[in-house]
């Protein structure tokens, strides 16, 4: 039978536009360090690491993880890297939860880092257009990156093809409503990247458009720092809980799906999001979870973009596809709603620090589940070309 | 092949120099490095070869069709189909013509291998008798692609670039509505067959008052902005590194922006050698986006505002950069 898991202590670095002041060695290092303390223990106790870094790109380098096992004070223990785009973060702590649910370890370091911004377009004399480029690099290399293929234009085509099924959903007056309230969401968030960045929804309008249909301000921005969590069985976790007295907050469900990365007959629905439905119900399943709206108080949604924000809501049962824009239509995560969506302001104004962003969720997850005295968080990741791949995990505070 | 004539894998303009410089924050000194991570490749294109052969010589496209189910892929990106055990696929030849799976993005802010050539769309084609969808670059002839051009079920014809590399580049699709029934029907149609409408500078009537008035106005805004820039470190940021001197022509008059590695000029009249040309009729469409009231993203799209040069997008993002960073600075 399987073991509870939980986590124990989490901390992030400040996600920063560009961190002049680090490497992601000590990015890492610094999160790590803020995480153990969090949980009262030394990195002697801990059994296992799982680094969550998307791009080796990025990073300069390929395995970019293997400087960190010495940094973070783990040699000779076991350290595994998982890279799965967007959805990086919470596929690594589902893959922790896993080795330990199973027994090889009582303690884990769930570390997600990323430096993005180090790229820089000399034509251009700016970060980010060679940013988008070095994500480019995860196009289909065959037949989609010599044509521009973007995690934007990706992800704007599973929009688009949504908005050709429900023409009267995702109305841009919503998706700018729904920024800012993210906006004010983030002042809470001390280590956000805008967390004193409130927009109007006016100025969402009129924000500038990137890739149609996305505007500016609808659009998650790319940011370095480091998230990390310390997972424990439940034994151990008790244990540590008793020593802090922190709660523990128990991973109840985990589910993970990729979709076929081509569209049509028997391949990808354009107009779904299937990795976020099916990863939603799996990690309801095993949560025992039978309603979503009623059960769940927290949602720690990966925003790539507002109108994904939206379809992903509906994939995962918080309102009706076709009807997103409920979602503030019928006050479902308007202040007083049912659900409390994205309080750390989402990766749209936290940043998306990408390995990390899944991970700084969580960690956000855990502390308002503490802090609000509330039961349960979904945490949910997406990445890959046309939103293929979804990982959710859900949280309980007992 | 002289170096002048040699087609590099990476344009010379996108290399940095050796070199570096020091970002001093909060009195302390950090060393950044101008550097790169480069790899080259010759590349087998492996069991998709007859595919890009096919463009490239042939100009024809194929697919793939499962000897059990039946179904066709386009682009034909295996061998053997997964949904029946693997049993193989036989190649199939398809016509150039289908219809869009769905609505395509269209890119105004590109990687910074596609700044050059924006906006552009990328969208999925169904060919006729294919059951999945070719990842295609999208065009009109009619001008700059604007959403609303092509649509979920709009019929496209693909287009074949006069100069092949075996690549998906050798293709795109415009709207078969563009064309006439003769270079719909035929196989294998060439880029410059298309009749490619030329840009051309719209023309601004005689100034009544009002335009003036606006002008003057307009004028004197962006006069107040470029001032309020020189002390707005956070916006200047945003056009720091950049050269760029703009003519804009309005219906009231004529201005010139010149933007000067962080600092922004205004001044009335015109210059003989601009970078670009913006034309509006009414100058507070470029005033708006320059205050951050608009976009000028936006009024290019609805062609309230006409560039000469599309590569500029990039410094109309600039630009809009520049104008939010200002708008924060003065909310804070």
């Amino acid at each position: 039978m399987s073991r509870r898991v939980g986590i124990v202590g989490a901390a992030v670095t400040p996600f920063k536009a560009k961190w002049y002041e680090k490497t992601y060695y000590e990015l890492a290092q610094m999160a790590t360090a803020g995480a153990l303390k969090d949980a009262g223990m030394s990195v002697k106790d801990c059994d296992a690491v799982f680094y969550a870094i998307y791009n080796d790109i990025f990073e300069r380098t390929c395995i970019p993880e293997h400087p960190l096992q010495g940094i973070l004070g783990m040699q000779d223990k076991f350290g595994m890297r998982v890279s799965t785009g967007g959805a990086t973060g919470a596929y690594t702590l589902s893959a922790a939860h896993a080795y330990l649910a199973a027994g090889r370890f009582k303690t884990a370091i769930v570390c997600g880092v990323e430096k993005a911004t180090d790229c820089f377009d000399f034509m251009s004399m700016s970060a980010t257009p060679e940013v988008i480029k070095v994500i480019g690099w995860s196009g289909d290399s065959f037949f989609e990156q010599k044509i521009g293929w973007t995690a934007a234009d990706s992800y704007a085509e599973v929009v688009l093809a949504y908005m050709d099924e429900h023409p009267d959903d995702l109305k841009p007056e919503i998706t700018a409503q729904i920024s800012a309230l993210l906006s004010q969401h983030v002042k809470t968030n001390p280590f956000a990247q805008r967390q004193h960045d409130q927009v109007t929804p006016e100025e969402v309008m009129n924000s500038r458009i990137v890739v149609y249909p996305f505007k500016e301000l609808e659009i998650c921005v790319y940011t370095e720092g480091a998230a990390v969590l310390i997972l424990a069985e439940e034994e151990t976790a008790l244990a540590i809980s008793k020593n802090t007295g922190t709660p523990v907050v128990w991973i109840t469900g985990v589910g993970e799906a990729n979709e076929h990365s081509f569209a049509g007959k028997n391949h990808k629905v354009m107009p779904r999001i299937m990795s976020d439905h099916l990863a939603a119900y799996r990690a309801y399943e095993m949560a025992g979870i039978k309603d979503p709206l009623e059960a769940i108080d927290i949602v720690e949604l990966h925003d790539a973009f507002v109108h994904q924000l939206e379809i992903t809501m509906a994939e995962m049962g918080f309102c009706p596809l076709g009807r997103g824009d409920s979602l503030i239509e019928d006050g479902i995560i308007t202040p007083g709603g049912k659900i409390l969506c994205n309080p750390c302001g989402g990766l749209i104004y936290s940043g998306h620090a990408v390995g990390a962003s899944n991970i700084m969720s969580a960690w956000s997850g855990r502390n308002e589940l503490i802090a609000r005295g509330l039961r349960r968080a979904l945490v949910h990741g997406t990445g890959s070309t046309i939103a293929q791949y979804g990982a959710v995990e859900i949280l309980e505070h007992d | 092949m002289s170096p002048e004539t040699r087609k590099m894998i990476i344009p010379l303009e996108a290399l940095p120099e050796v070199g570096g410089h020091i970002q001093t924050i909060d009195g302390q000194d950090y060393l950044v490095l101008n550097d790169a991570m480069f790899t080259f490749y010759q590349r087998s294109q492996g069991e998709f070869s007859a595919f890009f052969l096919a463009l490239r010589d042939k100009k024809k496209l194929l697919g793939c069709k499962c000897t059990k189910c039946g179904i066709v892929r386009v682009p034909p990106f295996l061998t053997r189909c997964p949904d029946c055990d693997f049993a193989p696929t036989e190649t199939v030849e398809m016509g150039d013509v289908g219809r869009m799976l769905c609505t395509p993005p269209i890119t105004y802010f590109a990687n910074s291998l596609f700044q050059g050539q924006v906006p552009f769309g990328r969208g999925r084609l169904v060919l006729d008798g294919a059951d999945t969808a070719l990842s295609i670059n999208i065009y009109t002839t009619k001008g700059i692609l604007v959403p609303g051009i092509v649509k979920k079920d709009t019929e496209m014809k693909v287009v074949f670039r006069d100069e092949r590399n075996g690549e998906i580049t050798d293709i795109f699709c415009v709207p078969a509505s563009e064309l006439t029934p003769e270079q719909v029907a035929k196989p294998g149609l060439l880029e410059s067959e298309l009749d490619w409408e030329a840009a051309v500078e719209p023309a601004l009537g005689a100034p009544t008052a009002d335009d003036e008035a606006k002008f003057n106005a307009g004028l004197a805004e962006l006069s107040a902005l470029a001032e309020e820039m020189k002390g707005a470190e956070r916006a200047r940021r945003d056009i720091a590194g950049w050269h760029r001197v703009v003519q804009v022509k309005s219906a009231g008059g004529f201005l010139v922006l010149e933007i000067d590695d962080g600092d922004l000029r205004v001044r009335q009249g015109s210059t003989d050698k601009p970078d670009f040309t913006l034309v509006c009729t009414d100058i507070s469409t470029l005033v708006n986006g320059m205050a951050y009231r608009g976009s000028l993203t936006q009024a290019i799209i609805t062609k309230d505002l006409w560039i000469s040069l599309n590569r500029e997008f990039t410094t109309i993002f600039k630009l809009e950069r520049m104008a939010r960073s200002l708008a924060r600075t003065k909310k804070v």
